[in-house]
């Protein structure tokens, strides 16, 4: 019996050993990206540990062989079920360490693993077992033990327990390996009672540990973004993530706060309806920018328009509000609507090429925190916008806050002026935002804020539009240049009224 | 997946092309030398086939570079019609573009100065061309934003770290940086320095500068020379001043006269209303897009295929043997342009007969390598606070730095692909030697080196394709005495049957001189 016992616990420790170290590579590349290079390289290191460790094996001696099998299982049970959580919290709260913390932890548990089998060979040994028998028995067993772990982690593992509570599962295991052994053996074992007490704590941590895992990763989840993280994506383009705490949803792009549910139809009804209220005939409307489809959720509920198209960079973005069930529930749906056209390319390249004149424009493009995006805040960015307004039409540019970037404000309405429109600056209050600015442009000056709207609306009537376009007087016009490609002003502001803002 | 669509999909990738190319192959590469083969066979005297045709034209224009073009552009704005413009073995000249990966990209020179108010004919180019706009004669005209650099434009690499700008700063002694203080304002005040006939000393084009002795006088002794005499050892300052003659010269200050080296600070005066001074103007691939608007005025029916092999004056007209591909054909006009550089026009033509003497006329030529790599991605920067800019340089070396094709591209997000044009000046003594006998090995070291030193392996597993554009006979080199050479001014001042047109006339080449040659002929034409 105590025979098959040690072939079983063969098994459950090889399932054991693979498991960490696909949980190591997992994590590292789910965090730091390069899944090739980190894969290959984890795996490089906790083979080479494995030798390690079967060549210290030789060093424990032959009388503390099961007592020490029973304190190897404790150890490999205790590192590599906290393994996961451990990295997760110190890539969340400690930015620096977390590549070496990641090696040493992979490797300790290499030398760890490595040294189970030689010991489990050598007890088996010991009990006057044939020698072939007991090689091909272990190692069978072992390479089986692999086999259901590599086919488990990917399939059901990692996608339903996660791999915090993956890696805590194992470490259960292991240590239940130990409790079991020290039962078993314990005629043979010189402080039995020590050991299983020893098991016994090893087992009950990590059982907490597995139960805590979730609460302790959104923990470290809140310590990146403040909220849950409900999806998280890096693209070619940016990092997209969607958190949620209680009905609160947000969009992070790059780590900078795109939108809250709580109060983004403050932010897009003001966008949208200043202009489109005020134009009666308006059929074809254009959006850059906007890939949350939540500007053209505001622009459907204009029964006389018979074309949207909106131009986001980013399809992964777009096609994330247009599937994700919470999003399209906050969107309506608006990106797959029959009157929505969707096309993803850059803004600058589309307007190069695309033919055709829209009644509105609503650029919704993300701050000018970068050249690229400056140079779709640029005159002759303007001048080719343009080119495909209608006659009478109106452009809206979302303008970042003239409150606390009142340069970088401004300068968008300078530079709309040098582009030959006429513009009306306004800004609403946007609680996760505070002061937000928008610059509405026409051609010939004629614009007036509608008086009131036909649409139903959570927040805007006309007494709200009224108050919108008059600035008050904390908020003076600063003398600044127009942002044009050569000098681009605009970042450079940008830059600094947000440096004298953010402490 | 099936062993079947495996192949498929592996033969696809080899179709699609360098997708899928293996971490040790080398990607894939192509080495031009325009006009090389061709200049070649002309030095030699092959013997041609007999003209199966023949064409009469009352003007040829001999030659598609910028002083062709330019002359053939005059006369088609002004509403003659009868020329015609041969386009030799290498059309656009030093102007030449390409592309790569559908990244338009240059081959040869890759900005244009502001014009200054002397360079009244470049400025009317631009005007015609919408790209300078208002009047052309203002101080301040206003010009395209799309073709004046962006930001960032230049950056250098020194002493560890970018810093914005070419001009040396970061990490120098005060007594260096007072010496570039002192030698830019010096430029300044060299700019609005005159001679006793009161035109300024240093003016682009440069045959309207000064003709006072006291002036021309600099142009007999080398730049390093004067900088020593005048000053200015600071090992940082003169390595710039060496990069900036390198840059448009070819050669360095040891090379080119003090006339020169002073002529290229203080010669470009020019200012845009909206743009700073000393910004240039420069479309992605270079200066191609200038030729092809010239060429579009000029009318595809003008330009024709083909290069002059032999020019021969008969009668009251010369007649032109021309080469294309294996026909040649007879053009007879009654004057031609020979919009060439000298050394080829020497072997078209006995310039013995207009006074020009090989030996004491010719002006060395400068050798120069132009590299184009399709890189997938932008390379990772190591600053954050000096990004990628237009002009990338590294301080202390005897290379010319890199543009970026895709610069001027109004994007929000950087483009999937990219093109870096580095460019390289050969010692003027080795260079035409080495670039024709370099392995390509060599050539991808030399052409990739401020690049790899930069940015490393990332730069070379990003490289989808290569293109090196060597061009032996790249421009002259304005060396000590290169203002005193009566051949030249023979050339200059050819007004018969004959014309002369081209940067060599000047003895350095930058666009506004060889518009500045095609100018002239032109207006002989047209009085």
């Amino acid at each position: 019996m105590p025979h098959r016992l040690l072939i079983l616990s063969v098994f459950i420790v090889a399932s054991c050993g693979l498991a960490y170290e696909l949980v190591a590579a997992a994590l590292a590349s789910y965090l730091l990206g390069d899944s090739v290079l980190q894969f290959s390289s984890i795996i490089g290191t906790y083979l080479f540990a494995m030798g390690v460790g079967s060549h210290l094996s030789k060093y424990i001696k032959d009388e503390d062989l099961l007592a020490r099998f029973i304190d190897i299982e404790l150890l490999v049970g205790l590192i590599g079920g906290v393994s996961a959580t451990l990295l997760f919290v110190i890539f969340a709260w400690v930015a620096a360490p977390f590549r070496v913390v990641l090696y040493a932890l992979v490797f300790a548990l290499g030398v760890l693993v490595g040294m189970e089998i030689p010991l489990v060979m050598r007890v088996l040994n010991a009990r006057k077992a044939e020698f072939a028998e007991i090689v091909s028995r272990v190692l069978t067993f072992d390479y089986l033990g692999a086999l259901v772990v590599s086919l488990l982690f990917p399939i059901v593992l990692a996608p339903q327990l996660g791999l915090a509570r993956t890696a805590f599962l194992f470490g259960i295991a292991n240590a239940g390996v130990a409790l079991v052994a020290a039962q078993a053996f314990r005629a043979e074992l010189r402080q039995a009672t020590a050991l299983r007490l020893r098991a016994s704590i090893v087992l009950l941590a990590l059982i907490a540990g597995f139960v805590g895992a979730e609460a302790v990763t959104r923990w470290s989840e809140r310590g990146i973004y403040g909220d849950q993280i409900v999806h998280a994506q890096t693209t070619p383009y940016q990092r997209l993530i969607v958190t949620q705490w209680k009905d609160d949803l947000r969009l992070y792009i790059n780590g900078n706060l795109q939108f809250s549910s709580r109060d983004e139809h403050r932010y897009h009804e003001a966008l949208v309806h200043p202009a489109l209220s005020a134009l009666a005939g308006a059929r074809r409307v254009l959006v850059l920018g906007g890939g949350d489809g939540l500007a053209v959720r505001e622009l459907l509920k204009y029964p006389g328009l018979e074309a949207i198209t909106l131009v986001d960079l980013d399809p992964a973005m777009t096609q994330l509000f247009s599937t994700s069930a919470t999003l399209t529930a906050l969107n309506q749906h608006s990106l797959t609507n029959p009157r929505v056209q969707v096309i993803n390319a850059d803004a600058g390249q589309w307007l190069e090429t695309a033919p055709g004149s829209y009644d509105a424009i609503i650029i919704d493009l993300p701050d000018p925190s970068s050249y690229g995006l400056g140079k779709l805040y640029s005159e002759p960015f303007y001048r080719l916008v343009s080119r495909h307004l209608s006659d009478t039409g109106l452009l809206v540019v979302q303008s970042t806050s003239p409150y606390f970037a009142p340069h970088a404000f401004w300068c968008v309405v300078t530079t709309l002026d040098e582009a030959g429109f006429h513009t009306f600056p306004y800004q609403a209050h946007v609680p996760s935002f505070g002061v937000w600015g928008f610059v509405l442009a026409d051609r010939h000056g004629r614009y007036q804020p509608p008086k009131a709207y036909s649409v139903p609306l959570r927040w805007l009537d006309a007494e709200q539009t009224a108050s919108m376009f008059r600035f008050p007087a904390d908020m003076p016009r600063p003398e600044v240049e127009p942002n044009r490609l050569n000098n681009q002003a605009l970042v450079r502001y940008f830059e600094e009224d947000w440096r004298r803002v953010i402490r | 997946m099936q062993r079947r669509h495996f192949l498929k999909l592996a033969a696809a990738a080899s179709l699609s092309g360098c997708e899928m190319r293996l971490p040790w192959q080398a990607p894939p590469l192509t080495v031009l030398r325009p006009g090389m083969a061709a200049g070649h066979a002309l030095r030699d005297g092959l013997p041609a086939p007999d003209p199966a045709r023949e064409r009469e034209v009352e003007v040829a224009i001999l030659g598609s570079g910028v002083a062709g073009l330019f002359a053939g552009w005059r006369l088609a704005q002004q509403g003659y019609r009868n020329f015609c413009v041969l386009a030799g073995p290498e059309p656009q000249g030093n102007a030449a573009g390409s592309a790569l990966g559908g990244i338009p990209c240059p081959r040869g020179a890759h900005y244009l100065p502001l014009p200054s108010l002397e360079s009244a004919h470049v400025r009317e180019l631009l005007a015609a061309f919408g790209i300078l706009r208002g009047n052309p004669s203002s101080a301040r005209p206003e010009f395209d934003e799309n073709v004046l650099v962006h930001a960032p434009e230049e950056r250098l690499f020194i002493n560890g770290a970018w810093q914005e700008g070419l001009l040396p700063q970061h990490g120098l002694e005060a007594e260096a940086l007072a010496q570039i203080e002192r030698f830019t304002a010096r430029m300044q005040a060299l700019r609005e320095a005159r001679g006793a006939d009161g035109r300024r000393a240093f003016v682009m084009p440069l045959a309207l500068s000064s003709q006072a002795p006291a002036w021309r006088a600099l142009a007999n002794e080398s730049f390093a020379n004067w900088l020593t005499r005048e000053g200015f050892t600071a090992e940082a300052l003169r390595w710039y001043a060496d990069y900036c003659c390198r840059d448009d010269y070819g050669a360095g200050i040891e090379q080119v006269s003090a006339w020169a080296g002073i002529h290229y600070f203080a010669s470009r005066g020019g200012h845009a209303a909206n743009g700073e001074d000393g910004a240039v103007l420069t479309w992605p691939d270079g200066l191609a897009p200038l030729t092809r608007q010239m060429s579009a005025t000029i009318g595809a029916e003008r330009l024709l295929p083909g290069m002059a092999l032999r020019v021969t004056p008969r009668g009251a007209g010369v007649e032109v043997l021309c080469l294309n591909g294996a026909e040649a054909f007879r053009l007879r006009a009654k004057r031609v342009v020979l919009a060439m550089p000298l050394h080829v026009a020497a072997h078209v033509l006995d310039l013995g007969e207009f006074g020009f003497d090989k030996a004491r006329d010719l002006p060395q030529s400068a050798s120069w390598l132009v590299s184009n790599f399709l890189l997938d991605g932008f390379p990772r920067e190591a600053s954050e606070e000096h990004p990628l800019a237009w002009d990338n340089l590294r301080y202390g070396g005897d290379t010319l730095g890199w543009v970026v094709a895709t610069h001027q591209w109004i994007r929000a997000a950087r483009p999937a692909q990219t093109v870096f044009s580095a460019y390289h000046a050969l010692p003027p003594s080795t260079g035409r030697l080495w670039l024709q006998n370099a392995a390509q090995d060599e050539l991808l070291e030399l052409a990739g080196r401020d690049l790899r030193a930069t940015y490393g392996r990332d730069f070379e597993r990003r490289i989808q394709q290569v293109e090196l554009t060597l061009r032996g006979h790249a421009m002259a080199i304005p060396a000590p005495g290169f203002l005193q050479r009566p051949g030249i001014a023979a050339l200059r001042a050819a007004d018969q049957h004959i014309l002369f047109a081209h940067a060599d006339l000047s003895g350095l080449s930058v666009f506004e001189e060889a518009a500045w040659w095609g100018e002239q002929a032109a207006h002989k034409i047209l009085t």
